[in-house]
């Protein structure tokens, strides 16, 4: 159960780097609009140009490389999942066929170039989207969330949610080294058990804490309203820059994005 | 014209290479098998916007219902939140996939708990926060196909747990059963969404979208998914019958159950 502790990216957000320290409001504005152009771009150049550049930036502010890889994982195996739908399913040029238990696996052409173009796009995406999640503190996310204007439930929720998650997950680890040593999970059917037990002192943990953290919030003052308070200061000089240095990037982006080269 | 710079020969070996290496992601992963969220790049625009246009009316619902409650019970968010950590942890469990005799493990889905505990609407946002968390810091999922996965883990995974443990209900099935029921049908739906979501991406590309869907959901449920739907059903049904027998008052509390509802023995 402890995996979750190294998985989340989160971790590295406390150092300090330049990253770290840029207005979450800049990361945002960029996360987006180059997810955008990831989204949209033609070819497969633009995307697996966010690759190298998302490792450098990485490795530059002494990333791990192993926790990079173990981010990508994922998304990459579905990657290879969805270039095989398509190559499956997609178009009407047979490229390679074999037989398969019994089964004739056909993969077209049109369908594989497709594929490829879609890996691109999950490798691109991704790049993006670790970056911010490498450099990223909850807190600063919530306070940019906030700035641009989302609905302050969802904010307070993400935020409730966040920080219980790994209080819980810490009573969860501990009961399920205790089912385990009592040889909860001896056999199928006792892990299974053992399971339904764990999920369910869960919930009840869960809403005794919610009471107890209600009434220390009402000793506090609280009386329904928002519980957000962080408020970002105003733009200085860097960010300005950092603005305009996307809105220098960002055309030359989109007329590669636009080539139709491959 | 040649597809690639690669010779035909060449990129027939890498997608031999790349079989091999999917293959060995799908059985061999000693960690987890996260398969039923679509990850980042995947989905093309269109598809973005019509998920997010699909989501967002039934996220904007949800959160109405949050604050017109919170207005009436104070406490009503701290629960919804530490109830929503509950069901992020419970959806983080590795349980080992039979089918592959434990081999790997995968996780469950959570929705059907957090519908059946907070109702189908504050479940979609719910889901919607722990797919956001997922996608940021996880790299579990993404933030374009953000809205794809809350129609397809949210959306139809909370309704459809949520219509089956009422109905189950009103059968005057028991609660082992109801909770069964409830998690096993919102994880068959939740696969269901994601393959149709999948599925829908050969349309106009001269696929068929029935092919591939059934395929895609074949492929989910014969790997590991098709066994864990019956081990989330029973986990959940656990679970409820559990806090049933150690503390009612929570489940009247969440209006889970009434006073006649009769509970079995596992």
């Amino acid at each position: 159960m402890g995996f979750l502790h190294h998985t989340f990216s989160d971790i590295y957000t406390r150092q300090d780097n330049w990253l770290t320290k840029t207005d979450v409001r800049i990361k945002l504005l960029y996360i987006v609009l180059l997810l955008t152009i990831n989204l949209w771009s033609q070819n497969i150049f633009v995307s697996l140009l966010f690759l190298p550049v998302s490792f450098l930036l990485l490795l530059l502010i002494k990333i791990p490389i192993m926790a990079m890889l173990r981010s990508m994982l994922l998304p990459v195996s579905f990657a290879i999942l969805i270039l095989f739908i398509k190559g499956l399913h997609e178009g009407e040029k047979e490229w390679l066929s074999f037989s398969f238990v019994g089964y004739k696996v056909i993969l077209k052409e049109e369908g594989l170039r497709s594929g490829l173009h879609t890996c691109s796009k999950v490798l691109g995406g991704i790049s993006i989207v670790i970056i911010f999640s490498f450099t990223t503190s909850i807190s600063q996310l919530c306070a940019g969330l906030k700035w641009f204007r989302l609905p302050n439930t969802i904010i307070e929720l993400l935020s409730f949610i966040y920080r219980y998650v790994f209080i819980l997950l810490d009573e969860a680890s501990t009961m399920w080294t205790a089912q385990k040593s009592r040889l909860g999970h001896a056999s199928w059917k006792k892990v299974i058990k053992s399971f339904g037990t764990l999920a369910g002192m869960l919930i009840i943990r869960a809403f005794e804490r919610a009471e107890r953290t209600n009434e220390a919030m009402q000793v506090r003052g609280y009386e329904g309203g928002g519980i957000l308070t962080i408020n970002l200061p105003p733009w200085r000089k860097q960010e300005y820059a950092s603005v305009l240095g996307l809105a220098l990037i960002l055309p030359i982006l989109i007329y590669i994005g636009s080539m139709q080269i491959w | 014209m040649g597809f690639f710079v690669l010779g035909r020969g060449q990129l027939r070996r890498v997608i031999i290479i790349f079989s091999i290496v999917f293959v060995f992601l799908l059985f061999t992963s000693q960690h987890a098998i996260y398969a039923m969220h679509i990850t980042e790049g995947i989905l093309p625009p269109r598809w973005v916007f019509t998920w997010f246009a699909v989501s967002m009316p039934f996220v904007g619902i949800g959160i109405y219902h949050i604050k017109r409650k919170k207005k009436i019970v104070p406490s009503y968010l701290p629960l919804v939140g530490m109830l929503g950590a509950a069901v992020f942890v419970f959806s983080c469990f590795p349980i080992p996939v039979i089918a592959l005799n434990g081999m790997t493990t995968s996780h469950p889905c959570g929705t059907g708990m957090s519908a059946v505990l907070l109702g189908p609407f504050v479940s979609v946002v719910v889901a919607a926060i722990a797919l956001l968390i997922q996608a940021l810091f996880l790299a579990h999922g993404g933030l374009t196909t953000l809205g794809g996965n809350i129609f397809s883990m949210g959306i139809l995974g909370s309704f459809s747990g949520y219509f089956a443990f009422k109905i189950a209900q009103r059968c005057r099935l028991s609660l082992f059963w109801c909770g069964f029921l409830a998690g096993m049908i919102s994880d068959l739906f939740t696969y269901l969404g994601t393959s149709i979501e999948l599925g829908l991406l050969v349309i106009n590309k001269g696929g068929s979208f029935f092919k591939a869907t059934a395929e895609i959901f074949a492929v989910f449920m014969m790997t590991s998914q098709g066994i864990l739907c019956i081990v989330e059903g029973v986990v959940v049904g656990l679970a409820l019958l559990f806090i049933y027998k150690r503390k009612p008052s929570i489940l009247l509390h969440l209006g889970v159950i009434k006073n006649d509802t009769k509970p079995i023995r596992a």
